[in-house]
């Protein structure tokens, strides 16, 4: 019975992770340029919408995954010509972009389910690795999920190697870095700034629908949550590292999957504090408690060619 | 904004600056937005500008409430621009108001309070608010100090913390929750008493502005005094702005940095205090109920000015009150305020590259 | 090492092959102007750079040679006037275009990443897809070797000294084969020893068919390997010449309408470079009293968050009355010193007293309270509040002064102020202009306004306190600095211009990682031991 719970507490923490560990990777990226998008949060609900519109309406799953990333995109757009082009302050017009996108969400989906939201989206199936998926007790648990959780890993580990071994991925550090250094050797500091706003963008995207679509099933108004701040908090907690906000991005998963593991055990604490646990738990990480931090140089800081 | 080299050019004629006239038309452009959009639910527009109207205007409770409303937004909006002045973005004042409320409440209720002379019974809890907004404000700065953790990630953490906090206090008998007399027990706090709710000015209640409404009034003068004239603010500017060399001038940065962060949190635990003491007179989830964001939006909006705050809260309450009642009688969706309030916080955060433009930059 | 491109013959040339044939220049500039808002940076200047040839620009601090370069290398576009590549019109829109022109520059401020490795740092822009490390660093080590500049590809810039890193700036130019080079006051981070070398390896680079601008200020380096000369002042061309070994003295009044023997002779002396044999004439006298010391150092100790040793059990003492030179490149301790003198680090080990009483770990109010002054090597991160006015950062640390019941008497402070900024020399639309809007050299001037007239000024901490300044404001510096030891204090003067430091100091002390390396007196003949320790040779 115990392996059972631990079987099931692990899956859930796979589970849950997904979309902070896509929201975190994108981020990650983005901020290593020197880019932060505070409106991960916003991009993530957008997604979440769109996708579960596009599936209920043609009861298509893969159909709703390319509403939500188109609808992203120009929302993206929008954060990074703020950011890049206008300059403005990164943390105010993503706070704003998440206001918008809550209010605008909220306001859609009254309109248009209006009555209906009882009705469940259509959902992404689900797949399992051939060996893994067999064994006893841990096999199902575990290693069966939605196919956009292995799709999720899979394009963390590839960030990380593109990040590494690829000139795209020297660009991007170097931007964050070091702007001028960039621009002094001939590249567009505003492309690679873009770029990387557009990547969060359309990886938030794939973590709002598989939100909506793969995890619940359905949509609620605000049903992200906070899972922006948290992807946000496990860049933070990560230190910058591929590797390290994906172990934070599991933690994370982890705590809010004691939410419903903890009263199976038979731990009655308060359904209030299980809710808090993510939350508290990144805010130790970002209160340094995890050692020295090291951000990119020119993280939030508009660059301007003066020389 | 140097209010002492502004402050040295005598004005001749009053012509609204660039920082004035830009804001009030990036408003007035999302309100007319915000009819288009409401014109697109097929909603009447002449039928939701009367119902507005009705909910803001119609009758002096409906006014005296918007005021209200607008006495929560000051104080958290003041709070945001005295940590703005410092460059610090405080943007927990939803979590502030909570655990502003969590105190008021214990204090009111289990305190032992009631019984104390001279309006002491709603001042005690009140400041006990206060306090709490303050530590929840404060930690944030210490963090920042020790660790040098982003001020914006810690307060909007603290701020679900703080709201499932209250959660938590309600759902729990052995906290706050009222004593359960049957399984309908809604989790809430039981009301407060009388001697511990904040007097109403008029002693008529269906005028019902309280005390929170003067002393807002002087702690917005007193905001006002010390950003603009004196060494506190002053030194508030100066770590804003570099923090290396302040250091070196003696200015005692790290100091300022918690005393900041602390003055914002604690406007907003006073604000939580209002709340609960001037209005609803109980703790419920929710509690806080989007006062703190609301707030946040008006500090952005009024860009350091205590005058920009009080002109910001008064358009949101009454923008609030208009829209429940709009949602109420005209069927328009209380979500459009939101996209009102998020438009206007984007397209001014775009037009800082004009509203900054007269600053000199070599 | 590369032949002529072919572009260099142009039609005109092959006409013309009867006659001597003379190249078009690798870049021509004609009236090239620049202006910034009402500033005249560049005003119609003309020169011509053909290759294979050193072509030195010549000017004070401030009279638009870094303008000039910035708008070759395309970070600037030309408000008026034309530019040629060989012979044919260029106009870069950004250092990309520039740099696919064949024109390669070396800034005076690095353009490295210091988390990177040197082989990262070249690779950024040159390769697309997939990185291969290992061929790149091998041709990198290749055509380093071969002009002479040892460099390890795979060492991390942050670990590397500052010459090191120049040299990893100048092969990151080299390996792109350029036409043109350009660098920009490059011998300011050398120490003594190693120009000699330098010049050496431009010279080779010109060798090689390269055209070569060499941007400076010092008349030896001019000497010594310019084939041609263009003199800048205010902006404008104002000479030219041939034969610049034999035209020093007019390039000299060209540059700053005296003559050398007109100036401060600290000042002659940095712009004359290696070539003063004779002592500085002596300045007012200013008799060291060294029983009774401004400053002790003892066993000064600094490491780093990763143990990176930056200062190595320093010891110190600077009378009163009397200057300390402290020699040494840059990247050697100085920025750590200056932070500890200034209250904004803490050392590892080790005490400093002011006269007489420990300010170690002192926080920097009450390290002013001792009467400690400091003019910081970073004016603009340390030193002042550009946003905030010029009489405010007069008053940065002393605010309170103008308090009356918490709230801040500006019109007293006004008052002052300008009194302060004619003493000073401070020149502002007022003393409530923005300080940002001063010249550097005001600047520097209202920073000294504010730490030399400190109540009880013991001593002053000056780190390269005339770099990038114009001759007014320099000699203006070296006044207030002197007379700031008539009235006792002591000075410890930091600075890696050593014939500053000659003519300025009473004796000099040679830093050299972290270590105090020996002492000398500040005199000419000490020139060659003194580079020698700059270098790291024991005293």
């Amino acid at each position: 019975m115990r392996w059972q719970l631990l079987a099931v507490f692990l899956g859930s923490t796979l589970r849950l992770a997904v979309p902070l560990m896509l929201g975190a990777t994108g981020e990650l990226v983005s901020e290593m340029a020197g880019v932060l998008n505070m409106s991960i949060e916003g991009m993530m609900l957008t997604a979440a919408f769109a996708g579960a519109l596009g599936a209920w309406a043609t009861g298509e799953p893969m159909i709703g995954l390319a509403c939500g990333i188109i609808a992203v995109m120009p929302v993206a757009l929008l954060q990074a010509f703020l950011s890049v082009t206008l300059r403005a302050n990164q943390v105010v017009t993503g706070l704003g972009i998440n206001i918008l996108a809550l209010g605008s969400t909220t306001l859609a989906y009254r309109e248009i389910f209006g009555e209906r939201s009882r009705d469940l989206i259509p959902g992404f199936p689900q797949w399992s690795p051939p060996l893994l998926g067999h064994i006893p007790v841990f096999g199902g648990a575990v290693f069966q999920q939605v196919w956009v959780v292995y799709l999720a890993l899979a394009l963390v580990a590839v960030t990380a190697w593109v990040v590494r071994y690829t000139a795209i991925g020297l660009v991007v550090r170097a931007a964050g870095a070091d702007p001028r250094s960039v621009d002094k050797a001939g590249l567009s500091i505003v492309r690679v700034r873009y770029g990387v706003v557009l990547f969060a963008g359309f990886m938030s995207a794939l973590a709002g629908t598989y939100l909506s679509i793969g995890d619940i099933n359905t949509f609620t108004e605000g049903m992200t949550n906070g899972a922006g701040y948290l992807a946000i908090a496990a860049v933070i907690f990560g230190n910058w590292r591929v590797g390290r906000a994906f172990g934070a991005c599991l933690l994370f998963g982890a705590a809010t999957a004691l939410q419903f593991q903890l009263p199976d055990m038979g731990i009655p604490l308060p359904t209030a504090l299980l809710v808090m646990m993510p939350y508290l738990l990144a805010f130790f990480a970002v209160a340094g408690l995890v050692g020295r931090q090291t951000a990119p140089v020119a993280l939030t800081v508009p660059y301007r060619r003066a020389a | 904004m140097s209010a002492a080299s502004e402050s040295a050019r005598a004005p001749r004629l009053w012509m609204p600056s660039a920082g004035v006239t830009i804001p009030v038309a990036t408003v007035l452009l999302t309100l007319l937005f915000g009819l288009v959009l409401i014109a697109l639910t097929g909603v009447s527009v002449g039928d939701a500008i009367g119902a507005f109207i009705n909910g803001a205007f119609g009758s002096g409770y409906v006014i005296a409430a918007s005021i209200n409303r607008s006495v929560v937004y000051t104080l958290v909006g003041l709070g945001f621009i005295v940590a703005a002045r410092a460059n610090l973005t405080n943007v927990g004042g939803e979590g502030q108001i909570a655990v502003g409320g969590i105190a008021a409440t214990a204090v009111a209720l289990y305190g032992g309070v009631k019984g104390l002379p001279l309006g002491l019974a709603f001042i005690v809890p009140a400041l006990a608010a206060t306090v709490a907004g303050a530590a929840w404000g404060a930690l944030a700065g210490v963090l920042k100090v020790k660790a040098g953790t982003n001020e914006v990630i810690s307060t909007l953490l603290l701020t679900f913390i703080g709201i499932w906090l209250v959660y938590w206090c309600v759902e729990s008998s052995a906290l706050l929750r009222r004593p359960m007399t049957t399984t309908a027990t809604l989790p809430e706090s039981l009301e407060i008493a009388n001697p511990t709710r904040l007097p109403l000015l008029s002693g008529d209640p269906s005028v019902p502005l309280n005390i929170g409404l003067p002393v807002t009034v002087i702690l917005v003068i007193a905001v006002w005094v010390i950003l603009a004239r004196s060494v506190f603010g002053w030194q508030l500017r100066a770590i804003g702005l570099n923090e290396l060399a302040s250091r070196r001038a003696g200015i005692p940065r790290a100091a300022l940095v918690v005393a900041a962060m602390a003055i914002a949190g604690g406007f907003g635990g006073l604000a939580g205090a209002v709340m609960l003491q001037g209005d609803q007179y109980l703790l419920k989830a929710g509690f806080s109920s989007g006062y703190g964001f609301d707030g946040l939006v008006i500090g952005l909006l009024a860009r350091g000015s205590a005058a920009g705050v009080v002109a910001g809260a008064l358009l949101f309450g009454f923008l609030r009150s208009g829209g429940i009642n709009m949602e109420m009688v005209a069927r328009v969706p209380s979500a459009i305020v939101m996209v009102i309030q998020g438009l206007i916080v984007v397209t001014l955060a775009a037009m800082a590259f004009w509203l900054d433009r007269r600053k000199v930059t070599r | 090492m590369s032949a002529l491109p072919a572009t260099a013959r142009s039609g005109r040339e092959t006409l013309a092959q009867a006659a001597a044939p003379m190249p078009p220049p690798v870049l021509a500039l004609r009236g090239a102007t620049k202006r910034f808002g009402a500033v005249l940076a560049l005003d119609n200047v003309t020169l011509e750079i053909g290759a294979g040839e050193i072509h030195c620009l010549l000017g004070e601090n401030g009279a638009g040679k870094s303008t000039l370069c910035n708008l070759i290398f395309g970070l600037y576009v030309p408000d008026g006037g034309e530019m040629l590549l060989a012979g044919a019109p260029y106009r870069p829109s950004g250092p990309a275009a520039a740099l696919a022109a064949g024109i390669a520059m070396v800034h005076q401020h690095f353009s490295l990443i210091p988390t990177f490795t040197v082989v990262d740092n070249l690779l950024l822009g040159r390769e697309r897809g997939v990185l291969r490390r290992a061929a790149y660093a091998e041709k990198l080590a290749a055509t380093a070797a071969a002009y002479g500049l040892p460099l390890d590809p795979y060492a991390l810039v942050g670990d590397l000294s500052v010459g090191e890193r120049q040299r990893v700036e100048i092969v990151k130019c080299l390996v792109r084969e350029p036409r043109l080079l350009v660098l920009d006051e490059p011998t300011a981070v050398l120490p003594p020893g190693e120009i000699e070398s330098f010049l050496a390896v431009c010279r080779r680079v010109a060798d090689g068919g390269c055209g070569v601008v060499l941007v400076t200020h010092k008349l030896a380096e001019v000497k010594r390997v310019a084939d041609r000369v263009t003199v800048l002042r205010g902006g404008r061309s104002v000479a030219t010449s041939e034969q610049p070994a034999e035209d020093i003295d007019r390039l000299v009044r060209a540059m700053i309408q005296r003559d050398l023997d007109t100036l401060d002779t600290a000042l002659a002396s940095s712009l004359a470079g290696m070539e003063s044999d004779e002592p500085a004439t002596p300045d007012a006298a200013h008799h060291p009293d060294r029983r009774i010391d401004a400053l002790q150092i003892d066993g000064l100790t600094v490491e780093d968050h990763v143990g990176t040793v930056r200062l190595d059990a320093l010891t110190l003492t600077v009378g009163r009355g009397e200057i300390v030179g402290l020699a040494g490149v840059e990247g050697n301790g100085q920025t750590e010193l200056g932070a500890i003198l200034a209250g904004l680090m803490r050392p590892t080990r080790g005490r400093v007293f002011v006269d007489g009483s420990e300010m170690t770990n002192r926080s920097p109010a009450e390290i002013t309270a001792l009467g400690v002054g400091v003019i910081p090597e970073d004016r603009h991160a340390v030193g002042c509040i550009a946003e905030m006015s010029v009489a405010e950062n007069i008053y940065l640390n002393r605010i309170g002064g103008f308090a009356r019941r918490g709230l801040i008497d500006r019109d007293r402070m006004r008052r002052q102020a300008r009194e302060m900024m004619e003493r000073f020399d401070v020149r502002a639309a007022g003393p409530d202009a923005s300080f940002g809007s001063l010249s550097g050299g005001n600047q520097q001037k209202a920073v000294l306004a504010r730490e030399l007239t400190l109540d009880n000024l013991v001593f002053l901490l000056a780190a390269q306190p005339t770099r990038g300044l114009d001759v007014g404001a320099v000699e203006a510096i070296y006044k207030h600095i002197r007379a700031v030891c008539t009235t006792g204090a002591g000075v410890l003067l930091i600075s890696s211009e050593l014939d500053e430091l000659i003519a300025v100091a009473d004796r000099i002390v040679v830093l050299y990682r972290g270590r105090i390396m020996g002492e000398r007196a500040a005199h000419p003949r000490e020139r060659e031991a003194i580079g020698a320790m700059m270098s790291g040779s024991a005293a």
